[in-house]
């Protein structure tokens, strides 16, 4: 595990009303540059967990740092400059279908203030990357599943953030395709970004060997080296 | 993080080409607004200005004592009445007055001396107030040989109370008129905001601020006023192009009726900076309650 935290969290507790714990009691750490499966099956907390670490909802009691800040504690006006360092792939996309595949990536870099040209120099790049140059004109729902994802992902990581989060990025992806989108993760993780991907195929945890922690009802019920254990055995 | 108006406003006119529907019901919603509310303002300003021009050509009457010199009189009305006009009206001419406006009936007179009709001097005063026309007929009150002095003063009453009960009657229905306006063009922009939620919720996701977010709205109801505006007064003056010659020719009183009167400049500003500021507080209740919601 890398020395510097990135998140952490202290006996967290996330509660709906009406339902049981989402989390409870959750108490890890992501070291800046690691690369961590959050895995479970579904309802087991790992969409929640991943929704209080960019704010999208806050957490009911404990303490969750994100680069050092109390975001338990966030002010509003703190929130944004905290998610602009944060690339999320969404389950469900979140591609606005009245815009480009070009403008769908350039929102996180128009929102930063970036000028026009810087925008369209690092879109084509990111475009690239996921293999989606020739689709930059496109309208997100003229595109298959799969190209969707890769949307996504080149919009999650045109900003190069510090930490990307992945909610089941490859849940709609045939195999070529997952290991297409995997591979654009790592990369980022090989150039520095800090990568929680919650997932609960278990053939990516296998294939990838990285740290796994493991949800179940909420808890946190492993984490690290014990899934390579079994994966190894 | 750089702000960028021109951005803002790119993105603003985006919105509204992507979104036709609902940019023409904003901006149908503004010019019904504003269009009624200048309507108002012509009708009630026009109406003020055909009473005033009725009824505001106020003339006194000093009626004299039989044995009153008449020049000396009118010398002093002159004087009393602070340069205004004057006239002497011997009681001859009196009498052919009173003959002219009997026209077919003026027989009736036919055998009355002149010395009947008391002579009189007569002030034209027009444009005043009823209350000055009161405070002028109280100084001609001093006129040498003066019997009595009369200005009118009932019709005047009838006209002053008229266009106070009507000023007060605009007043409310304008403050009424507003509420609504507000209330519509406010429901409407939030129709707006509400069909680009998702848009909205994925830059807040990408870590966009809410003036961010905020900002193309704004402009947007800043465009849509001008728009509404604008239209409203293009409707107006199309409407007075085709009734105000009609109008003037039934009421016989061309000159309160003119363009520029009627539609003056500044109601014209009124309306167009009026929708534009409309717009603006439309909308930035209706994103702020958005996106400011729990």
């Amino acid at each position: 595990m890398a020395s510097e935290a990135l998140v952490q969290l202290f006996h967290v507790y996330k509660q709906y009303a009406g339902e049981g714990p989402a989390l409870a009691d959750a108490t890890l750490e992501v070291g800046r540059g690691e690369f961590v499966f959050l895995t479970g099956p579904s309802g087991a907390g790992k969409s929640t967990l991943l929704k209080l670490i960019f704010c999208a909802e806050p957490a009911t009691s404990g303490q969750l740092l994100v680069f050092g800040r109390n975001v338990a504690k966030i002010l509003p006006r703190h929130v944004p400059p905290l998610r602009r360092a944060i690339g999320v792939v969404f389950q469900d996309f979140k591609l606005l279908p009245h815009r480009t595949v070009a403008e769908n990536v350039a929102v996180p870099l128009e929102v930063r203030g970036l000028a026009p040209r810087d925008v369209a120099r690092k879109v084509a790049v990111v475009l690239r990357s996921v293999g989606l140059e020739l689709k930059a004109g496109k309208f997100p729902l003229s595109l298959s599943g799969g190209e969707q994802q890769r949307v996504a992902v080149a919009r999650a990581l045109v900003g190069d953030p510090a930490l990307l989060l992945a909610d089941e990025p490859t849940g709609n992806l045939d195999p070529d395709r997952t290991v297409e989108v995997m591979d654009l993760i790592e990369a980022a993780n090989a150039r520095g970004t800090t990568v929680v991907v919650a997932t609960h195929d278990r053939s990516l945890l296998e294939r990838y060997q990285r740290r796994v922690i493991a949800l179940e009802s909420g808890r946190v019920i492993s984490d690290g080296d014990a899934f390579r254990r079994r994966a190894g055995s | 993080m750089v702000l960028r108006p021109l951005s803002f406003v790119r993105r603003a006119l985006e919105a509204m080409a992507r979104g036709p529907f609902m940019t023409a019901v904003a901006v149908g919603t503004l010019f019904v607004a504003l269009f009624t509310t200048g309507l108002f303002a012509a009708v009630l300003g026009g109406a003020e200005r055909l009473l005033a021009a009725w009824a505001g050509d106020v003339q006194i009457s000093v009626y004299l004592r039989p044995d009153a010199d008449l020049p000396a009189a009118a010398r002093a009305a002159a004087q009393l009445a602070g340069g205004r006009e004057v006239q002497a009206v011997p009681p001859a001419e009196a009498l052919r007055r009173l003959r002219a406006s009997l026209g077919p009936e003026a027989a009736v007179l036919d055998g009355v001396s002149a010395d009947v009709l008391p002579a009189s001097v007569e002030v034209r005063a027009p444009g005043i107030s009823l209350a000055q026309a009161r405070a002028l007929a109280a100084r001609l009150q001093a006129v040498p040989g003066a019997a009595d002095v009369d200005f009118g003063n009932a019709w005047l009453e009838r006209v002053e109370v008229l266009l106070r009960r009507l000023r007060w009657a605009g007043l409310a229905l304008f403050g009424v008129l507003a509420l609504a306006t507000a209330v519509l063009v406010s429901n409407t922009l939030r129709l707006g905001v509400y069909a680009r939620r998702d848009e909205i919720e994925i830059m807040k996701l990408v870590g966009a601020t809410d003036a961010w977010v905020e900002a193309p709205f704004l402009v947007e109801g800043v465009l849509q006023g001008l728009l509404g505006g604008a239209l409203a007064v293009a409707a107006l003056l199309g409407l007075h192009a085709l009734l105000a010659p009609r109008l003037a020719a039934a009421v016989g009183v061309a000159a309160p009726l003119a363009r520029a009167e009627v539609v003056p400049p500044a109601l014209v500003l009124a309306l167009v900076g009026g929708g534009a500021a409309l717009g603006l507080a439309a909308s930035a209740l209706a994103v702020g309650r958005f996106l400011r919601k729990p």
